[in-house]
């Protein structure tokens, strides 16, 4: 055991004075998180938030006109710019990217509402605007739309009939109501939010990327001889194993630490939502836990399998970004074609990020991210464990 | 102190056998010079004493006892001082001491009076808390010796200590392996500077291939040479006569 807290000690010394790695492991993931959880927040903007900026001109200046205004402008999600101007300089905005859209109200709008061929409102998006959102705002405005000609054509029929008071009589807000607000299954307090996904994501990167600086130092421990001399002492193999993969736990720990400490506290003083921590402390720290283990014995494996400090890195790095892009956490794998979401099921980096996704969108316990952790914690032994055959391997020459 | 017979050893992939039946003895109390030119075997001959390398028949004994049985029991009073630098670079020199004496699992006074005791021996004392990557050529051979003598060894292998320093800091370390030995320890000393074995061991084992080709005691085989080595001038002359003049790349 003493021989153990000697190898904890040495490690923790050498780690203390190489900066690089320091930085490699701590700040690289902190500047990902913030910059990728600022950027994105408009992707996952939740109510009351303004994700989506129009501009609208009216040619019609009718009343009619002004309640498709109105109405437009009542969605929380969609925020009217006013800049006055011509319909090209307007045009020119947005194809600019100063809005997201330019809905052109055409003169006569009102006057042909209820005629076999009305003066149809026209839509204009920016080139950076994304299919989907194309598609929601469209949808909003043929609402917006349906709901003033369905108004205007009963004021028509409570006319034609000889009772102008039935048409008021009709709440057409009670549309509304037929669908409820949409709710997010799990997360009890708010929506989905880039913290929320952003967070998880870089945090199991960042844990990865441990294998960086254990692969490198093992290496030249290695080839400097300093292993062999250990050996030469009578240490066993299995006890340097563990003196490096304890104290590098601690770092994956220390690293979670802070990064969820940037989701919950720093992210939002720089204007970004709050990460919410899910409401079990026990399947968070398990989850933790078994990444932690996977991402030190994968470390662990490549240190043994390669012979120089190039074909770790280089190794590394690779094999983190393979694993990166499969398990989700640089493109979310629902946007993946079928075949690549398969394959992304064998990542221990999708295993941790829907795990961690678990705990803080689907409101998951220890039992719903049990089967993930177990997967982990199965990856990282048989890491290690083809990690330890390796290092036998070495020893017999 | 050391007897060797028969010994075997490939490493893994390689065309032809590390050590090709090996036997060699190294008498107790001796200072035992190990020569050889590159790839002859000498490094990997150390290695599988001290226990760096494993293999699952050795025939080799040391004071009495059978490495393949008793490896714990020799580590515990032998020491190997590697060819390379083997410590941390980015460890102080006393760092570097602490840490190897804890981990051959001393601790309190025993270890701090051992730790006192390699850095006076090793005249380490002034740079105890530079970084060891900070250090000159020469402080660094002399702790990589320093650390082998923690555990008080009753057998020191050294493999070429003095490769790369000034020539102060060779003669201090030729000074030092003289009076480790003087102290009763048992030397095995390989390097490839012949004047310095021919100075400092009284007993020679000349290895090639995998092989011994010579072994005995120095004085004698210089004055009547060993083999097909006739008269030789020197041990330099005998060495070469020995393994022959063909570069070995």
């Amino acid at each position: 055991m003493g021989a153990l807290l000697h190898l904890i000690r040495k490690e923790w010394l050498l780690l203390r004075r190489d900066w690089h790695a320091l930085l490699l492991l701590f700040l690289m993931p902190t500047i990902f998180i913030l910059v990728m959880s600022l950027a994105m927040r408009g992707l996952f903007a939740s109510h009351g938030r303004v994700a989506v900026t129009y501009a609208l001109l009216d040619s019609d200046r009718s009343p009619v006109s002004a309640q498709l205004s109105a109405r437009l402008a009542a969605q929380p999600q969609f925020r009217a710019v006013d800049w006055g101007g011509d319909e090209a300089a307007l045009r020119a905005r947005v194809r600019a990217g100063d809005a997201q859209f330019l809905v052109l109200i055409p003169a006569g709008f009102a006057k042909g509402l209820l005629s076999r061929r009305p003066a149809a409102v026209q839509l204009v998006a920016a080139p950076s605007v994304e299919p989907t959102l194309l598609m929601l705002f469209n949808a909003s405005l043929r609402e917006a739309a349906a709901k003033v000609y369905l108004g205007v054509s009963l004021k028509g029929m409570a006319q034609a009939l000889g009772d102008p008071s039935a048409a008021g009589a009709m709440d057409l807000g009670a549309v509304d109501a037929l669908v409820a607000a949409p709710a997010s299954e799990g997360l009890g307090a708010g929506s989905p939010s880039a913290v929320q996904q952003n967070v998880p994501a870089w945090l199991i990167f960042a844990m990865f990327f441990i294998a960086i600086p254990l692969s490198n130092t093992w290496v030249q421990e290695r080839a400097q001889g300093t292993y062999g001399r250990l050996l030469s002492l009578g240490l066993p193999r299995w006890k340097l194993l563990l003196g490096k993969l304890l104290p590098y736990l601690c770092v994956n720990l220390a690293q979670a630490a802070l990064m969820l400490a940037v989701g919950v506290w720093l992210v939002p003083l720089l204007g970004g939502d709050a990460l919410a921590l899910g409401s079990s402390p026990g399947a968070l720290v398990l989850m933790v836990l078994a990444v932690s283990f996977a991402a030190v014995s994968f470390a662990l494996l490549i240190a043994n399998a390669v012979r120089s400090s190039e074909q770790a890195t280089i190794f590394t790095g690779v094999s983190n970004l393979l694993l990166a892009v499969l398990g989700g956490v640089m493109v979310p794998r629902f946007v993946m074609p079928a075949g690549l979401q398969a394959l992304g099921l064998f990542s221990p980096m999708t295993w941790g990020l829907e795990g961690f996704l678990d705990v803080f969108l689907r409101q998951g316990g220890l039992v719903q991210v049990a089967p993930r952790a177990l997967l982990l914690f199965a990856f990282g032994s048989l890491s290690l464990g083809f990690a330890a055959y390796l290092f036998k391997r070495r020893q017999r020459g | 102190m050391i007897r060797v017979h028969q010994l075997k050893f490939r490493y893994p992939n390689a065309t032809a056998p590390a050590l090709d039946g090996l036997s060699l003895d190294v008498p107790r109390g001796s200072l035992y010079g190990l020569l050889g030119p590159n790839g002859s075997g000498k490094t990997t001959l150390l290695n599988l004493i001290s226990g760096v390398l494993r293999a699952p028949r050795l025939a080799i004994k040391v004071d009495g006892l059978d490495l393949s049985g008793h490896l714990a029991a020799v580590q515990s009073f032998s020491a190997l001082v590697p060819q390379d630098l083997a410590f941390y670079a980015r460890m102080t020199v006393q760092e570097n001491l602490d840490f190897f004496a804890g981990v051959r699992g001393y601790s309190g006074a025993d270890a701090a009076a051992r730790v006192e005791e390699a850095l006076r021996m090793a005249s380490l004392g002034p740079s105890r808390r530079q970084i060891a990557e900070r250090c000159s050529g020469g402080i660094k051979r002399r702790l990589n010796i320093a650390i082998g003598m923690l555990n008080r060894p009753r057998l020191l292998l050294l493999d070429e200590p003095t490769v790369g320093i000034d020539p102060q800091s060779r003669r201090f370390i030729l000074q030092s392996v003289k009076a480790i030995h003087a102290a009763g320890t048992t030397v095995v000393y390989t390097s490839h500077y012949m004047e310095e074995v021919q100075d400092l061991c009284d007993t020679v084992g000349v290895m090639d291939h995998g092989r011994l080709l010579a072994q005995g005691d120095l004085k004698k085989m210089l004055s009547h040479g060993h083999g097909k080595a006739k008269g030789p001038k020197d041990l330099e002359d005998l060495f070469l006569q020995l393994t022959e003049h063909a570069l070995r790349d």
